[in-house]
């Protein structure tokens, strides 16, 4: 973080490390969230939708109506809840990488997301139906998934082994994936209500949905700060961290229920969505070195970029209608997962 | 001086004797075979023409034809309509009530034939495919195989409006994927686990570019795609199957052909090259067969990439430790298969889940058994 | 034996060059280049050096694991390379280093694989095939232990039945990639008497050994190799010399006279440097001479 050491000149150089790149992904923030008001898949183009946001057109022509409406009630909040879940998904594959002391960790491929979408799906039949209910329950899964791995990478030295673990994930998610299409089979009618949720999209989220998951957002942006650099020194072994007066447990409980926070609350209001948590870590490492809390800190922008390009991509490419959003992360991540496997030696965390 | 002298040598002499190839060559007249199999002598091929036939793997082969035919007998029996076994076999022969034998010749024969076919099919690539990479997580199913058939052959439903997933088309996607997979992990043999997880990239990009063609497609077409790609025996389509069938029986014959170099290929590499197997060539014949066999199953029931672990992983277990199971698991896959099937059609009557999700939901556990129990060798 | 050691070796190879990696990215490495070695008939030869010197990949070139880049591997005069792979098994066993066995494989089972080269389709099991496989467990002293699992036996047993394996090929060459790595002492006496009774019995034994001392006392012809060059061949007796030893490890050593064999022993060793790598080595011919 900013009060990082003190340590003379490579302190400067590392918070300018931080900050050039970090202005750089703002500024592409802000253009996407730009991009992402005026692109859309139906007719109110990027022309006028320019002209809707910046020169108040004269005279309500119905046209203009429909654009200020489709603009404010739609792409708005669709926009605000790409930032929150891309954020979201950042952070948590950031430091689930951390946890797992392994690059190839990712909420959506460790079985996370799966295990919030099997938790959502069988409160549905099992009878609920309230959209708050919605929130705490995916991230009652999302920690029981991410227990489930975890402790099956305890086993067995697993964990040690970060191309195993991520089978077991992929295992588990698969599985998981598998009981929630027989859960949906069951219950034609909590079918119905997800099945536009399950595939991971944005398209329709309101601003009351973003609500429903501000508390949960705020609490682990609470605990991140308050563990990030227990968590760097973590990086450094276990033995390392004991000695500089570190928790590595409790920390480590804690970093876990951030993600199982996050991740709940973002499969919540935009159905599982894979890949993100690999690939935002891994550019920001890419970008600012293997330090957690320069990861940290420069996934609070590339989430929300990913998640957001994507989402414009996926309203453009098959219009008039729209592509789910996982599909275009699986898209996007694949080739990255492909690429960390590839790399001669994986980088250990 | 030499290094060995003369004492430590004449310890040793007898023991060289009877080391050398010359030495004591008595005619036995009664070949005795190895403890546990047959020798069946070959009159044919002059006096060494023999086989040696495992009698455990012999013993559990038939086993798993009679559960087999117990289950298809089951099957042909259950659904919608039950019949009883009498009634069955009449309609079977042609008799009896006319509705029975349409039932029957009709709805459940080819779907029994599809169920065994593909069961057989899968596992007997699952097989292949674990032997060649040395690895029993690595199945056609989980390095991202059966994703690119499907995707190639949903293409085909959607570009040229042909019928669903011709076999050539799932042929081309799985061995696009396959390349992608083998090419991208830099070959199988020294990188272990991670050409599985390049699989699953290589898998998940087809899988994303099926769901991406579903969405362009009307919601009909898409409709009917979709049983299948979940993985269903509803949607096979006869020339597929035949088709299936064909390359089935061609692999039955050349995997028994090329059994023996596989069992030579558990060991390490450099055993089995200084075994006379040319490793090379053995994995890749044994590789194109997996693919082959995996997509034109996967062009009859979609995805049901699950049978091609659990088929070799039931296989082992009925059979002899001492090979490679290959028909044992053709045989345990079709049970799978047929297991499975009967069991969607049972379980949420009149509802029927489709076998991928019958055979996800007991193949999971089991994947998660195999990477999880007590670390021994993994193949 | 020593009368054996003009004849010409069934085994050799000329202007040999092996590596890894292809192509010209940075994988690409050169083990070997230009390297010429006969192995005697009929007798031990080990081949010795330090670490990363590239014998196990000589080893591996010779017995065709490795495809050289250039130069030929013969064997009775024909280019190995041109051999189909059975016939190569029926004349040339090879004991490889990273001996995995599939689980639950007892002992009988594994020797029975190395009759695979002389078996087909349709000719699974001999006469010939049982009283090999018979003779070769007898010979590695494991008559008693073959229905025993891999996983059950130690070290020791373990290696003498994959050299029986080996045995069991029926080949009049055996070629050894560390034999005894991993083994305590008792279990290394084990697996080279066993060899020395295989050459006794007229086969010819390549093998790759880590322990100079045991190279000198159970090995014919030694060929001490660094940086994928040979620095010299001959009798153990011949050619090493602390010159030797120092070359090769960088240790300055007192050579002593095995009171029995008379194979020399180190002793009194003393690190000097670091062990050399790269082309400042001693040539071989200058060593050569240098021998007792």
């Amino acid at each position: 973080m900013t009060t990082s050491r003190r340590g003379g000149a490579p302190c400067g150089e590392r918070r300018r490390a931080l900050v050039i790149p970090g202005l750089w992904l703002l500024g592409a923030l802000g253009l996407l969230c730009l991009a992402s008001l005026v692109i859309g898949a139906g007719d109110v183009g990027p022309l006028t939708s320019l002209r809707t946001l910046f020169f108040q057109p004269q005279g309500l022509t119905a046209a203009s109506e429909e654009a200020r409406f489709v603009i404010l009630e739609l792409r708005g909040p669709r926009t605000l809840v790409g930032l929150a879940v891309g954020a979201a998904l950042g952070v948590a594959g950031a430091l689930l990488q951390a946890v797992a002391r392994n690059p190839l960790a990712e909420p959506g491929l460790l079985g996370v997301s799966a295990g919030s979408a099997f938790a959502i799906a069988l409160a549905l039949v099992l009878g609920a139906s309230a959209a708050t209910l919605r929130v705490s329950v995916a991230q009652l899964g999302a920690l029981a998934g991410c227990a489930c791995v975890l402790a099956a990478g305890r086993v067995n030295a697993l964990g040690q082994d970060p191309v195993r673990l991520v089978l077991t994930g992929a295992v588990l998610s698969g599985l998981l994936g598998a009981l929630t299409s027989l859960l949906l089979m069951m219950d034609q009618r909590a079918a119905d209500e997800i099945r536009f949720w399950l595939v991971g999209s944005l398209a329709g989220r309101r601003l009351s949905d973003l609500q429903a998951i501000l508390p949960s957002l705020l609490l682990a942006a609470a605990i991140t700060l308050s563990i990030a650099r227990p968590l760097s020194a973590l990086a450094l072994g276990e033995r390392v961290a004991v000695g500089l007066g570190h928790h590595p447990r409790r920390v480590r409980l804690l970093a876990i229920a951030v993600v199982a926070l996050l991740v709940g609350a973002a499969t919540a209001i935009a159905g599982p969505i894979a890949f993100v948590g690999l690939v935002v870590p891994f550019a920001a490492r890419a970008l600012a070195g293997p330090d957690i809390r320069r990861t940290l800190w420069l996934a609070l922008p590339l989430g929300p970029i990913v998640v957001i390009a994507a989402d414009i991509v996926a309203r453009v490419v098959v219009r008039p209608s729209e592509l789910s959003l996982g599909v275009i992360t699986a898209l996007l991540g694949a080739p990255v997962l492909v690429a960390v496997v590839r790399s001669r030696r994986l980088p250990t965390l | 001086m030499n290094a060995s002298s003369p004492d430590s040598i004449s310890n040793l002499r007898g023991l060289g004797d009877t080391g050398s190839p010359a030495a004591t060559h008595r005619h036995v007249p009664v070949v005795r075979p190895p403890a546990g199999y047959w020798r069946l002598a070959l009159p044919i091929t002059g006096k060494d023409g023999a086989i040696l036939i495992d009698r455990r793997a012999l013993a559990a082969n038939l086993g798993l034809i009679v559960a087999l035919l117990a289950l298809s007998g089951l099957s042909l029996c259950l659904g919608s309509v039950t019949l009883a076994p009498l009634e069955t076999v009449r309609a079977l022969l042609g008799q009896g009530d006319a509705m029975d034998a349409f039932l029957v010749h009709e709805l459940r024969l080819p779907r029994l034939a599809a169920g065994i076919a593909t069961g057989a099919a899968f596992a007997l690539s699952g097989c292949l495919m674990q032997t060649l990479a040395g690895n029993r997580l690595a199945t056609p199913g989980i390095i991202g195989i059966d994703n690119g058939a499907t995707a190639f052959a949903v293409a085909s439903v959607v570009g040229m409006g042909m019928s669903l997933a011709p076999p050539p088309l799932a042929l081309a996607g799985a061995a696009t994927a396959t390349a992608l997979t083998f090419g991208l992990a830099g070959g199988v043999g020294t990188r272990g686990y991670r050409f599985i997880v390049a699989g699953i990239g290589v898998g998940a990009v087809f899988g994303a570019l099926t769901q991406l063609m579903l969405a362009r497609v009307d919601i009909d077409t898409a409709n009917a795609a979709y049983p299948w790609t979940m993985g269903s025996l509803n949607a096979r389509d006869p020339a597929s199957l035949w088709a299936l069938a064909g390359a089935l029986s061609i692999g039955l014959v050349i995997s028994r052909y090329i059994a023996q170099a596989l069992n030579v290929l558990r060991f390490s590499d450099s055993v089995a090259a200084g075994l006379g197997i040319r490793v090379r060539c053995c994995r890749r014949g044994a590789l194109m067969l997996s693919v082959t066999l995996t997509a034109l199953a996967v062009a009859v029931a979609g995805p049901v990439g699950m049978v091609a672990l659990i088929g070799p992983e039931l296989a082992r277990h009925v059979s002899s430790p001492r090979g490679v199971p290959l028909m044992g698991s053709a045989l345990a896959g079709a049970l799978v298969m047929v297991g499975a099937d009967l069991a969607g059609r049972l379980m949420l009557a009149p509802l029927e889940i489709p076998v991928g999700i019958v055979t996800a939901v007991i193949g999971g556990p089991l994947l998660l058994w195999i990477l999880l129990r007590p670390s021994r060798r993994t193949c | 034996m020593h009368q054996n050691s003009q004849l010409p070796g069934p085994l050799s190879a000329q202007g040999l060059e092996l590596g890894y990696g292809a192509g010209r990215r940075q994988t690409r490495r050169t083990v070997i280049e230009n390297l010429d070695i006969a192995l005697p008939a009929g007798q031990v030869t080990a081949i010795v050096g330090p670490n990363g010197c590239g014998k196990s990949t000589l080893l591996a070139g010779l017995a065709r694991l490795h495809a050289p880049r250039k130069g030929v591997v013969h064997l009775d005069g024909q280019d190995i390379q041109r051999l189909p792979a059975r016939e190569l098994a029926q004349r040339l066993a090879l004991l490889p280093q990273d001996t995995q066995a599939p689980e639950g494989l007892t002992v009988a089972e594994l020797i029975r694989f190395g009759r695979q080269p002389h078996q087909g389709l349709l000719r699974q099991w001999s006469v010939e095939d049982e009283r090999v496989v018979k003779a070769a467990l007898a010979a590695a002293h494991l008559t008693d232990l073959a229905d025993r699992t891999l996983d059950a036996m130690s070290g020791g047993q373990r290696q003498r039945a994959w050299i029986a394996m080996a045995i069991a090929q029926q080949t009049p060459l055996l070629l050894l990639d560390e034999p005894t790595a991993a083994l305590d002492l008792g279990h290394q006496l084990e697996v080279f008497e066993l060899i020395r009774g295989l050459a006794a019995a007229g086969k010819t034994v390549v093998m790759v050994v880590h322990d100079l001392d045991s190279a000198c006392r159970f090995a014919d012809h030694l060929v001490a190799m660094q940086s994928g060059r040979i620095v010299t061949a001959g009798r153990p007796s011949d050619v090493v010399s602390e010159d030797l030893v120092r070359t090769l490890y960088g240790i300055d050593c007192t050579l002593l006279s095995d009171p029995a064999t008379g194979s020399p022993i180190l002793a009194n060793m003393r690190r000097t440097r670091a062990p050399a790598v790269g082309d400042d080595a001693p040539g071989s011919s200058q060593l050569c001479k240098t021998g007792a």
